[in-house]
């Protein structure tokens, strides 16, 4: 009899991804994404014409890089927040209601255990990613134009920062509740993300601003620099090599800090 | 070689201390009941056992090596206290994933699956929803998933809540079955009558320390039942 880490992990898993669609919230996110698609579908079809913009008359066209950008941005951010929030209870809950102790009662790590809860909430987050991004970026592509190739690399950043932030809302739910991890979670990525904008089309930051923008998850920083070819490439700042290190460093971050504060928890009391 | 040991443990939360200075171990082969009133660290004793938790000071091993180790939980079969099984989920699913994880695989992992199906009297209900068994039938079926890969090492916290007068006969049964193919057996239990049955030995633990250990012939007196020793020595 033996049983290996990566056995061990897809049993445990398929387990936490069949949690992950029964919850309450699965619903939600689906109504949601498809009134998020119904929404993007009417703003990508003004694609012709004209629009007079302070007495000056642009074509639609000149506006859908800029258009799509910003909506499919803010999917990509909404994406991410779905990942914290998924996140914030499915390490924690079976750890507090106890039926985790079967589980870690086997020969199975604790890193095995953690990751695999988190791939059951990358599984939903990612999926719905998929479906949201990839329509917005189908029907960018189809009305506007709209470069497939920058789609999927904002794409792949979107799922980096869904990664960074799914860790560290399983993290911090170990010590906090629930309700408190999620808000914790809208507050950050709302906060980051405008750090971001505040970087990328306002002013220099400095200070603590500046050092988020410098050092912090670039969540909207990379996605954004991700979307340049839609627009004036020159128009967004970001070296897109130095963001995706700075991702991957963030994602590496996050995860071992999931896994150094699992490893430390007293589990059970 | 010993199947378990505690030596020397001191573990406290916060500034309560909830065990202090515990020593006890359990040859293999050997059964050896964890008794104590409520509080008295029975439930602690076994999460360090099982690696749920670090102690503050001295050593537990499982298996021979320290519990914090995934490799020391293959071939231990283990029961909580309280039971939280996934309600969602058929019987015979739960038992494939616990399966799984104990080390099981292909035709010998059906094939044990069926086995602990029977012995644990649950078989006709392989296909039904957890959530709809009663309480006795979700106890035999946390027997039966401790029961999956023959483990070397059961460890047992309160295994009759929740069992009949039958379900509790049955139990002593798969526990004697258990132990005569040479399972060790750790039981925490307050039915002092089912651990006179299925141990050797017993540790009695209060208020954090081992106020008696051994086999229980030596702890009980002539005359006296297990209760009667172990209400003797907690009350000294």
């Amino acid at each position: 009899m033996t049983l290996t880490t990566g056995t061990a992990f897809r049993a445990l898993a398929g387990e936490a991804f069949a949690d992950a669609i029964r919850r309450r919230i699965v619903p939600v996110i689906v109504v949601i994404s498809l009134l998020s698609l119904m929404a993007v579908d009417g703003c990508t079809r003004c694609a012709t014409g004209q629009v007079d913009v302070n007495g000056q008359v642009v074509p639609m066209a000149d506006l859908a890089g800029w258009t799509g950008m910003v909506i499919f941005s803010a999917l990509a951010l909404w994406t991410m927040v779905l990942a914290g929030v998924v996140a914030s209870d499915h390490l924690s809950h079976p750890l507090t209601d106890g039926s985790a102790a079967l589980s870690l009662a086997r020969p199975v790590s604790r890193n095995t255990f953690a990751l695999s809860r988190l791939a059951g909430t990358l599984a939903i987050s990612y999926a719905t990613g998929a479906l949201l991004l990839g329509g917005t970026a189908t029907l960018l592509a189809v009305r506007t134009g709209a470069a497939p190739g920058a789609a999927l690399w904002a794409g792949a950043a979107c799922a980096a920062g869904s990664f960074t932030v799914a860790c560290l809302s399983m993290t911090s739910s170990l010590w906090l509740p629930q309700i408190a991890t999620a808000l914790l979670v809208f507050a950050s990525v709302g906060a980051v993300a405008a750090v971001n904008l505040v970087g990328q089309f306002g002013a220099e930051l400095g200070g603590f601003l500046g050092a988020i923008e410098h050092y912090g998850p670039p969540l909207a920083t990379s996605v954004i620099v991700a979307l340049g070819p839609w627009i004036e490439p020159a128009a967004v700042r970001g070296e897109p090599l130095e963001l995706a290190v700075r991702s991957a460093l963030w994602c590496a971050a996050s995860g071992g800090l999931l896994l150094a504060s699992f490893h430390r928890l007293e589990l059970g009391r | 070689m010993l199947a378990l040991e505690l030596a020397g443990v001191f573990k406290s939360f916060g500034p309560r201390a909830a065990l202090r200075g515990v020593s006890f171990s359990l040859p293999q082969g050997s059964a050896l009941g964890l008794l104590g009133p409520n509080g008295a660290g029975k439930t602690t004793a076994l999460r360090l056992l099982l690696g749920f938790s670090r102690p503050d000071e001295g050593r537990a091993t499982l298996l021979g090596m320290p519990p914090f180790e995934a490799a020391s939980r293959m071939g231990v079969g283990y029961l909580p206290e309280r039971l939280v099984l996934p309600g969602r989920m058929s019987v015979r699913r739960f038992l494939e994933l616990h399966a799984t994880l104990a080390g099981l695989s292909g035709a010998e992992r059906n094939r044990e699956i069926d086995e602990v199906l029977e012995q644990t009297g649950i078989a006709d209900r392989a296909g039904d929803r957890i959530a709809g068994l009663s309480k006795g039938l979700a106890q035999r079926l946390g027997f039966a998933q401790a029961f999956l890969g023959r483990p070397r090492l059961l460890l047992l916290d309160e295994p009759n809540s929740g069992l009949d007068p039958i379900g509790v006969r049955d139990a002593r049964d798969w526990i004697q079955t258990a132990r005569a193919r040479g399972c060790s057996l750790l039981v925490s239990s307050h039915v002092l009558s089912e651990i006179e049955r299925t141990c050797d030995q017993v540790a009695i633990l209060h208020e954090g320390k081992i106020a008696a250990s051994g086999e229980i012939s030596d702890i009980v007196r002539a005359g006296e039942s297990l209760e009667d020793a172990f209400v003797r020595l907690v009350r000294a």
